[in-house]
């Protein structure tokens, strides 16, 4: 796995440069934003389906084990297969088990970040076994080789020229007819005879439930009642944190879920599936990945509250303008800058950094999660545990010095005064000059208000010259 | 009640008519004003970096500036969001604990604190956007937060609105964050440049004369953007007009 | 003596009992959530389904079910019944192969309940007959519901209605299929039923 750390910033300003995507980009997520806020607007009980949302997740949390005990107990005795993966490559070892068992060739699957987090199709592609994603913009996302813009629109980064270009390509369409309808339809007769003919079908899942085992499935397009149910076999793949205790608990999240999500009332399928259908086999995979150290951070254990409707994402300024994919991980945006770390510290180094710390993430977060706060503390993490650039680092050490010295301080300021003034543009708009690639510098003024303070108040006061002797010039 | 008065180095040394008329409002307001001379920043730099480490000395000089005052106020919501809930560097001696709770940003301070609701000297014949910082929406709380549905209060929107001759342009994005996000500024700089422009468009488009903010940072950088795309808008510090800057 | 590796299962379980950050006594379970509005209304239901892009179809007066849903669909080749009470031209016991059932163009299915705020139906093997995908490889679906049939909100649902309990495959629909994946466009019929229309039987 690599570990140079995600170029965020240079990715980001890559996807600036395409100005109509990123118009498109930014106005498609606001516009959901929006429609989000209405949904609350309109539910006078948000702000407490919020809270229940986040005390039932905290309290499963808390007693994780446990539940998924209950949840295996009932599971098993309801015929599915329960299986567990300490990690990615033991969970495509069991996928793949389980396939080979069954001589399963042609696998389709309803869309899931896990499987992605798990890099399963590059494991099971070489092993002969052919992937097809059902989930329109994941399939467009897969034929184009990319990871998921977003959690849930993963192609949203793209325009309908991309995906006819695509298509065309793969699907031999007419690479000029730009209608998204044609094309939403030239995947549905694309991938039809494929789900006919597939030997296993695999979904994701968006909730476990202790109470009765049953895992539950959120989609819009229905392609993951497709995926499980055509052929007799059912994989799904899902995170050991995606439990509620309780059958009711699902009425909280299911009402905030695709509000919070799309600013739509609920998916178009809520699919709950509880045992295997009659003739065929169900295994459900519980994958650790990482979650049981991240459980163990004081500071970063609620993340695993996600419910991943990707609400923070379409409020996030920043995510909005750089596009999912400068974020060069299977979760992007300021969940994705908060959880990546806990993969991969090094290369995920530059994430919590991707963000002004403005807040409205955990604004707009369905169970609460403080991603604000944790992206703080993840840079406090990252430079106390050396993971961000030495520069960065010198830079921080001096600046610390000079502010703690009111002499140095005041001939710093005075200086960059000077600079201002006299220095021609060329200088100062330098190559170093990040501030002003994009920006121009504050103008130089005559005097400093510490300077003008001494002048004009000092003498009128009883307040004494202090120790600086520097006098406020510049 | 004796106040410290802390101003932020860039509007030491870039903005000092804001800091000026920081100084004059407050003691337009009857208040006993004084600025420790060797004061220098609030370590925001360094903390919002994860370089916590690094700001311990320049906090040690902060309390040992600021601790002897009644009450401290700065003219900057973010600077007073970082010493009130990330001021954790050094160890936390009453005098820390002292300077931490008594730190106002000036808006909050003139409405919760002197309760003033009125600036009879104050006109102002623009219109004018308002740009709430992130820190005094989300943190310090003086106006309602388009995320959580609450309902609508702006506490610098109500003091403006004392002012003779003041209208108030209506952007799409009210909460939008600027971009600024102090070091955010240069470390995606051009993200940050993006953000700011969009930011100063949408109040432009919404025919503000001027935007109007608690925080000067934001609008140095909002500034920068405005000017290096030849938008034309103005930029002033709400202490600027609530002490009675025409233009 | 025979050592044995553990199982994935026992170390994941070991290493979520180890350290309990999140500690249980500080985090008690809340009480069963039965929030916002209680209305079960026709009308809300029919206004939230609409929304999500459904229908609402109406036998004319001295019109037959099966003349309804002809008038709706007078190009259909196949209608599929899964009920009784309908009479389509091939029942969904019928259907041998998928490929059969992709041919069907129009499904008719009764549903035991719907959920008012999201315009939802309910359907289990039990009213497909265990033909689980068959339902969704049709074209388009006609949902028969009654109006007493109501629950108000995702709350009361889940409380009251012991399907979620008993089904082996429970699908609550809300519309048809649908998909916004290229460049937020909606579109109706992505993978699913294109279309999806409820008629009342009482």
């Amino acid at each position: 796995m690599s570990t140079k750390p995600v170029p965020h910033a240079k990715a980001g300003a890559e996807f600036l440069q395409e100005k109509a995507h990123l118009q498109f980009h930014d106005e498609r997520l606001w516009d959901i934003r929006q429609k989000r806020d209405h949904q609350m607007h309109i539910l006078p009980e948000w702000q407490e389906l919020r809270q229940k949302a986040s005390e039932i997740k905290e309290h499963t949390l808390a007693n994780l084990p446990e539940y998924l005990e209950q949840f295996e107990r009932n599971a098993k005795a309801n015929g599915i297969h329960v299986h567990w993966a300490r990690d990615g490559q033991e969970h495509n070892r069991i996928v793949g088990e389980i396939l080979s068992e069954h001589k399963a060739k042609s696998l389709i699957k309803s869309k899931s970040m896990i499987t992605d987090e798990c890099e399963m199709r590059e494991y099971l592609e070489p092993r002969g076994v052919t992937v097809t994603e059902t989930d329109l913009g994941e399939r467009i996302q897969q034929l184009d080789d990319q990871l998921p813009s977003h959690v849930v629109l993963p192609a949203v980064q793209k325009l309908t020229g991309d995906v006819a270009a695509l298509f065309a390509k793969y699907y031999h369409t007419d690479p000029n007819d730009h209608d998204p309808h044609s094309l939403a339809e030239a995947q549905r007769q694309a991938a039809r005879p494929v789900i006919l003919g597939a030997d296993a079908g695999m979904t994701g899942g968006n909730f476990l439930v202790a109470e009765t085992g049953t895992f539950v499935v959120c989609t819009n397009e229905g392609n993951a009642d497709l995926s499980a149910n055509v052929s007799g076999l059912h994989i799904a793949t899902l995170g050991i944190e995606r439990l509620v205790p309780r059958m009711s608990d699902l009425g909280v999240f299911i009402r905030l879920l695709s509000r919070s999500a799309l600013g739509s009332p609920i998916t178009q399928y809520t699919t709950h599936f509880r045992k295997p259908k009659k003739g065929g086999e169900m295994h459900i995979i519980l994958v650790d990945n990482g979650r049981s150290d991240r459980l163990a951070m004081e500071q970063f254990w609620s993340s695993l509250k996600c419910i991943r409707c990707g609400a923070c994402m379409n409020t996030c300024p920043v995510y909005r303008r750089s596009g999912g994919q400068s974020y060069g991980a299977v979760y992007s945006g300021p969940i994705g800058a908060i959880i990546d770390p806990t993969f991969n510290k090094e290369k995920y180094s530059t994430l919590p950094f991707a963000s002004t710390l403005n807040g409205s993430c955990s604004n707009v977060c369905p169970v609460k999660i403080n991603i604000h706060e944790q992206l703080f503390e993840w840079r406090r993490v990252l430079a106390e545990e050396n993971e961000i650039p030495f520069v960065k680092k010198e830079i921080m050490k001096m600046a610390g010095k000079l502010l703690s010295s009111p002499r140095m301080y005041r001939a710093a300021i005075s200086s960059t005064n000077i600079a201002l003034k006299t220095m021609p543009r060329f200088v100062l708009y330098n190559a170093f000059n990040q501030w002003g690639k994009h920006r121009e510098l504050p103008h130089p003024v005559s005097e400093t208000f510490n300077h003008w303070y001494r002048k004009n108040r000092l003498k009128q006061s009883g307040q004494t010259s202090q120790q600086t002797g520097a006098g406020g010039q510049s | 009640m004796k106040i410290g008065l802390f101003i932020p180095c860039y509007m030491d040394a870039f903005y000092p008519k804001t800091a000026i008329a920081t100084l004059e409002l407050l003691e337009k307001l009857g208040q006993t004003v004084e600025y420790p001379l060797d004061q220098t920043c609030c370590g925001q730099p360094m903390v919002n970096s994860g370089c916590n480490r690094d700001a311990k000395e320049t906090e040690e000089l902060f309390v040992k500036n600021f601790a002897e005052y009644d009450v401290i106020v700065a003219p900057s919501g973010s600077c007073v969001h970082n010493i009130r809930d990330n001021f954790d560097a050094l160890e936390q001696t009453p005098a820390v604990k002292h300077v931490r709770e008594n730190i106002y940003e000036l808006v909050e301070f003139i409405y919760d604190v002197l309760k003033v609701r009125e600036f009879p000297w104050a006109e102002f014949p623009h219109k004018v956007g308002i740009h709430n910082s992130c820190a005094t929406l989300r943190s310090l709380r003086t106006a309602s937060m388009s995320e959580l549905g609450e309902p609508f209060f702006s506490k610098p929107k109500t003091l403006l609105s004392a002012v003779k001759g003041i209208s108030f342009a209506q952007p799409q994005r009210p909460d939008e964050c600027c971009g600024f996000g102090g070091t955010y500024s240069v470390t995606e700089e051009a993200i940050s440049a993006k953000m700011g422009l969009d930011k100063v468009m949408d109040h432009s488009t919404a025919g503000a004369e001027y935007i109007v903010s608690a925080d000067t940072s934001c609008m140095m950088h909002q500034q920068g953007c405005a000017e290096r795309n030849h938008v034309p808008i103005k930029f002033i510090h709400i202490a600027e007009i609530l002490n009675g800057a025409r233009a | 003596m025979a050592t044995h590796e553990p199982s994935a299962r026992d170390v994941i379980l070991g290493k979520l009992r180890e350290k309990r950050v999140p500690r249980p006594t500080d985090y008690p379970l809340p009480g069963i959530v039965t929030l916002g509005d209680m209305d079960r209304s026709v009308k809300r239901f029919e206004d939230a389904l609409q929304l999500l892009g459904g229908d609402i179809w109406a036998p004319q007066s001295g019109e037959t079910l099966e003349d309804a849903v002809r008038r709706k669909f007078p190009d259909a080749g196949s209608i599929c019944s899964a009920t009784d009470e309908f009479k389509g031209t091939l029942k969904i016991t019928d259907l041998k192969t998928l490929q059969e059932a992709d041919k069907v163009d129009v499904m008719v299915v009764r549903s035991p309940f719907g959920i008012a705020e999201m315009g939802s139906i309910f359907l289990s093997e039990v009213e497909l007959h265990d033909h689980l995908a068959d339902v969704h490889l049709a074209q388009h679906l006609i949902v028969l519901l009654s109006r007493t049939a109501l629950t108000a909100n995702m709350h009361t649902a889940y409380q009251e209605r012991q399907e979620f309990k008993t089904a082996g495959y429970g699908v609550l629909m809300s519309g048809p299929s649908a998909t916004a994946d290229i460049q937020g466009v909606l579109i109706r019929g992505a993978q699913g039923v294109r279309s999806l229309t409820v008629i009342w039987t009482d």
